[in-house]
């Protein structure tokens, strides 16, 4: 049972990380727009011409 | 087969035929603006746009020479300094952008930016639907910003934040953290006490329990004195005012837990409800903190609406015309207004004439014409003519500042409705602090180990949480459910008012009706078919600016028409295949008029003698009866700034018993007035700048998308489309809201009323009645959630 006696402070130690970054993160406007970024990860810039991976357009039906 | 529009959606008419390559492939367009707009999409490298979005763009619009014309305004030190933020060659602003509607829209407005030289860092904030932009202003104009968004189809422009934005923002952020600490600390005190609770590790020995308890402690601090910050000062405000709010039995049971909690580990004996107490605060600040994300959302939506578009004057110094600011503009000083120009102060004619139109200020709709020496008045915009003017009064001391100047008053005396859950868990809370002291008192006398812990159970089990949750929770679901309809509520509790409306003030010009010509018949007493006839009216109509011109605009005009002439007040000529045609009022004709066509007020005349009459009238918006019909249990009244005729007519057409005529936003005001002293909750429905009052006086208000900037700015709901039906859509969501809203409430109350007794008597512990509160929270947010379908 000793090692609760490390373990729970290494916990909050993390804990304590946790708070930290996510204090940082309201801080640096990282919650403003969450609809934005979840799918900023998709629009990548470095493939020019054409995405490896093309979302479902919802032109394709039309046609 | 029905194509749509490659760009924003919409079915691409057989006869239109505009055509891009897009993504390697030949798309379809239903418009030229469309068009360019994916043009100039694709020119710049970002077609991927197409790939990334997940909703069609909005339709593109046409004209953008004008537009561009009014963007240089933009330019304008004295506006720059009013909205940019300049460090050194660096200026900030904040644009409103509005066609944003999914993450691409973003992402492509970003990358269109970064194409242009000078451009330091750009921000889109889709949610928002707003951009922070920096730029060097050394190498570029904020016009060329501007201009560059307008031609990939989105429309940025300056505005003017909410008042208390800002402090929305700050508390927003506030709350998240608040609401993060706590959350992580409840989870690491959960994880400690919980096994311990329910002795999940067989036998802990004391020694372990009070490591245990010193650890929970050193955990819920933080959660008490930082993220429970927010309880402490609102029950202090409350108890200032000498009311007892709902968080003054909240701070009550956190007090009391957390000291007794505290004695209980230093003294290493009795009970302590650490975790109890985390899940608690994160309980409650997760509700707050979805109420006030909730309003912080619509603030920002409604500051939206007022994007800023300065009105410009030409000023005549000499020979020498320069644009400047209306604002700036002085006694004394000429102007010259050209034909379509809107007037931009108060000032009397001296030289031209011209036909105005006032209906945003008076809502009369036919053109006024006016003559060297009469007044004209900020506001109206000239139709026809050029006319110099002479101020008589500077944009502070206008007309159109007076009627805000009203309005600003108006806001600041309507009367407010406090709502039902304020009002009643006003007592509510009286009565839990009464009971949880009597239990106490009481359980002192049973067993006095046990006395504090049934106070607090008391206090928790009833703590009126859910009730809190009851109104907002349902009222942001019916907002939601109503946004999607495309109605925008900017403020919440207008729907808690909209169920006890019983009076209702229509305002007709632009409202009831579209505001503009329509050619509703065509009496033609030859052979010749109706459209012939249109086509030559159309034709010689394209040259004139005039508001019965634009009623033509619909059709066909294939001719080409020489020797163009416009009478001010009468009519147009011109020669089409060598014959005169003469279009116009009856007294422009060379001919009487027979009693046939006596019920039209625009004939069309050739060298052989009449050849047909119009009929052209402001037409009723669609389905204004259906309305009217449904109004019908309340009291309507149409109320309206034109001329008694017209309005008797309007009324008799859609079957409303009461009318008033010529009335000035004075009167208006005053009528809304009357009707609020005789008891009745009045909705007001409106668009024109003399609107503007009215609506701010009303209990709700009520205005559509195309009305004036002065109406949107105090309606409390503004619907999007202009579909003045969707007024019934609105009646009935707010019924719907309020049975959710007092349902939500007898079942807060209910289960209060069953917990109540069962923790007086002591078989309630602290951990049972925080989960109990919970649960009955959850239940009151997922009832409220039915009222997004």
């Amino acid at each position: 049972m000793s090692s609760i006696y490390v373990l729970i402070p290494l916990a909050i130690l993390l804990v304590s990380i946790a708070i930290g970054v996510f204090f940082w993160a309201v801080k640096s406007n990282q919650f403003e727009d969450l609809e934005r970024h979840g799918s900023s990860i998709l629009f990548d810039d470095d493939l020019p011409k054409k995405p490896s991976k093309p979302q479902p357009d919802p032109n394709k039906s039309d046609e | 087969m029905l194509v749509k529009c490659f760009h924003c959606g919409l079915h691409v008419a057989p006869q239109h035929n505009y055509h891009t390559n897009v993504l390697g492939k030949r798309q379809s367009f239903c418009c030229p603006g469309c068009c360019a707009v994916a043009d100039a999409i694709v020119n710049n490298g970002l077609e991927d746009y197409y790939h990334y979005r997940s909703e069609f763009a909005e339709k593109a619009s046409e004209n953008e020479d004008e537009l561009l014309q009014k963007l240089k305004v933009f330019d304008d030190d004295s506006i720059l300094q009013e909205f940019v933020e300049s460090q050194d060659d660096a200026s900030e602003i904040q644009l409103t952008i509005s066609g944003i509607n999914c993450a691409a829209c973003g992402w492509l407005i970003e990358k269109q930016l970064a194409k242009l030289n000078g451009i330091m860092k750009v921000g889109v904030n889709v949610s928002a639907r707003r951009a922070s932009v920096t730029w060097n202003n050394q190498q570029l104009k904020l016009s060329q910003i501007l201009s560059h968004i307008d031609k990939i189809g989105y429309h940025a422009k300056p505005f003017q934040p909410e008042q208390h934005e800002a402090t929305f923002r700050q508390e927003n952020k506030a709350f998240l953290k608040r609401l993060g600490l706590a959350g992580l600390m409840t989870m690491q005190v959960m994880m400690l006490n919980v096994g311990a609770f329910f002795d999940l590790f067989g036998h802990i020995d004391p020694q372990t329990k009070q490591y245990f308890n010193w650890i929970s402690l050193l955990l819920t601090t933080p959660v008490i004195v930082y993220s429970a910050s927010e309880f402490y000062t609102s029950a202090i405000r409350g108890l200032r005012a000498h009311t007892f709010n709902m968080d003054v039995p909240i701070v009550l049971a956190l007090g009391i837990t957390y000291i007794s909690g505290v004695f209980a580990t230093a003294q290493n004996t009795g009970q302590t409800y650490f975790e109890s107490l985390c899940m608690f605060v994160f309980l409650l600040l997760v509700s707050r903190y979805l109420e006030h994300s909730a309003r912080y959302k619509a603030a920002q939506a409604s500051a939206n609406m007022l994007e800023y578009m300065p009105t410009t004057a030409t000023l005549i110094e000499g020979d020498v015309l320069t644009p400047v600011l209306a604002k700036s503009l002085k006694v004394q000083q000429l102007v010259l207004v050209k034909a379509g120009e809107l007037v931009p102060v108060d000032g009397i004619i001296i030289q031209g004439q011209g036909q105005l139109d006032q209906a945003m200020l008076t809502g009369e709709f036919d053109l006024i014409s006016k003559y060297t020496g009469d007044q004209v008045l900020a506001g109206s915009l000239n139709q026809l003519g050029t006319l110099t003017v002479r101020v008589t009064a500077s944009l502070q001391h206008s007309t159109l500042n007076q009627i805000s100047k009203l309005q600003t008053q108006a806001m600041s005396t309507k009367p407010r409705i406090a709502s039902l859950a304020d009002r009643f868990s006003q007592y509510f809370v009286v009565v839990v602090l009464l009971i949880s002291c009597i239990s106490y008192v009481v359980w002192q006398q049973i067993d006095s180990s046990q006395a504090l812990w049934v106070m607090v159970a008391v206090l928790i089990a009833t703590c009126p949480c859910a009730l809190g949750l009851a109104t907002p929770s349902a009222l942001s679901c019916a907002i939601a459910n109503l946004n999607s309809k495309g109605v925008l509520l900017k403020r919440g509790d207008a729907l808690e008012q909209i169920t006890l409306v019983d009076w209702i003030g229509l305002d007709k010009t632009g409202t009831l009706t579209e505001g503009k010509f329509t050619i509703t018949q065509c009496i033609n007493p030859s052979k010749q078919p109706d459209s012939d006839y249109l086509e030559i009216a159309a034709s010689i109509e394209q040259y004139s600016s005039h508001p019965i011109a634009r009623a033509f605009s619909l059709y066909e005009s294939p001719f080409t028409v020489t020797d163009f002439q416009s009478e001010m007040g009468k009519g147009v000529s011109g020669i089409i295949e060598g014959i005169f045609y003469k279009l116009g009022a009856a007294s422009f004709m060379d001919i009487p008029v027979p009693n046939s066509m006596s019920a039209c007020n625009v004939f069309l005349q050739s060298d052989n003698g009449l050849l047909c009459g119009f009929l052209l009238t402001d037409k009723l918006r669609p389905k204004g009866t259906a309305l009217i019909n449904a109004l019908k249990p309340y009291n309507v009244n149409l109320i309206s700034g034109d001329i008694a005729p017209i309005v008797k007519s309007v009324a008799a057409e859609l079957g409303i018993n009461n009318w008033l005529a010529e009335q000035s936003p004075k009167d208006k005001l005053q009528t809304i007035k009357d009707a609020q002293s005789n008891n009745h909750v009045v909705l007001m429905v409106g668009d024109g700048i003399n609107d503007g009052p009215v609506l701010a006086q009303a209990d709700v208000s009520i205005t559509l998308g195309a009305g004036s900037d002065l109406a949107k700015s105090s309606a409390d709901i503004v619907l999007l489309d202009n579909e003045l039906v969707k007024l019934q859509t609105i009646f009935s969501i707010a019924a719907r809201c309020k049975t959710k809203i007092k349902q939500n409430i007898g079942w807060a109350i209910g289960y209060n009323l069953l917990i109540l007794p069962l923790a007086v008597m002591g078989l309630l512990s602290p951990w049972m009645a925080v989960l109990g509160m919970s649960l009955s929270s959850l239940i009151v947010v997922v009832n409220s959630t039915r009222l997004l379908k």
